[in-house]
């Protein structure tokens, strides 16, 4: 079987919170494994909480569009938003050593993305940031 | 998210249900500067905690920075093996003091 939804928001709070809680409504209507559930969360959060800090940025306020497709081997997710160039794959592993006091706040994120996905890919392409993310429902 | 307060003894547990996300965290930090305003014992109870992406992790590794600062002591207990995951993979499960249950969290404050 294969379901899919689709959605635009714009790039601010309420647009992130509107996708969480749409993703949760999905997960749960078609019985996602809760470690699954909440890698996938954690990914589209941290992804879009990169597009609302990058739309700040720059000109406009942006918008993305999340869609989600699940299929009998994994969930695909991908994030097309129109804001300033941002390949979130370019960046330095952030240091998890450090202790409490050494620790800066904040560069974790991206990090985070990709130990919890199986693979993650961005493309600029028209003038859009596209991110795509999978999940496999079991693991290899 | 909802956040409720208890205090046992002079320990303060503060359970926080649903997600510590970017769109949650704001709120968090708010009740959470709150009892740091006050508590300088205090566990956090993560026993309903669905998720926490890196905006939570942020309010955590502030909440320990003042609590060492002003000699106090931050635990928590309850971490669901996602959550667990995302402390292991930031390194958090090193720099925090994570416990098994609410009994060995008090125990170690």
């Amino acid at each position: 079987m294969r379901h899919e939804f689709r959605m635009t928001v714009g790039a601010t709070r309420e647009g992130v919170a509107e996708v969480n809680s749409a993703f949760a409504g999905f997960a749960e209507a078609h019985a996602l494994p809760a470690g699954v559930r909440r890698s996938i969360s954690v990914a589209l959060d941290e992804l879009l909480a990169n597009v609302r800090s990058n739309a700040g940025a720059g000109r406009d306020p942006c918008s993305v569009t999340v869609e989600v497709e699940l299929d009998d081997e994994r969930v695909t997710v991908t994030l097309t938003d129109d804001g300033t160039p941002f390949d979130p794959l370019k960046r330095d592993a952030p240091d998890t050593t450090l202790s409490v006091d050494e620790r800066p706040i904040g560069g974790l994120g991206l990090h985070l993305v990709g130990q919890l996905m199986d693979q993650v890919s961005y493309q600029r392409r028209d003038g859009h940031n596209v991110v795509v993310l999978v999940k496999q429902l079991v693991d290899g | 998210m909802q956040i409720s307060t208890r205090t046992l003894n002079d320990v303060h547990i503060v359970a926080i249900t649903g997600s510590l996300d970017s769109t949650t965290s704001p709120d968090a930090q708010k009740s959470l500067d709150a009892v740091l305003a006050y508590a300088k014992r205090l566990v956090l109870d993560f026993s309903e905690l669905d998720y926490i992406s890196s905006a939570g992790l942020r309010i955590l590794l502030g909440a320990a920075k003042k609590l060492r600062a002003s000699g106090g002591t931050l635990g928590m207990f309850g971490l669901n093996q996602s959550v667990r995951e995302v402390f292991e993979i930031s390194g958090f499960s090193s720099i925090l003091s994570v416990y098994r249950s609410e009994a060995e969290a008090l125990g170690g404050m």
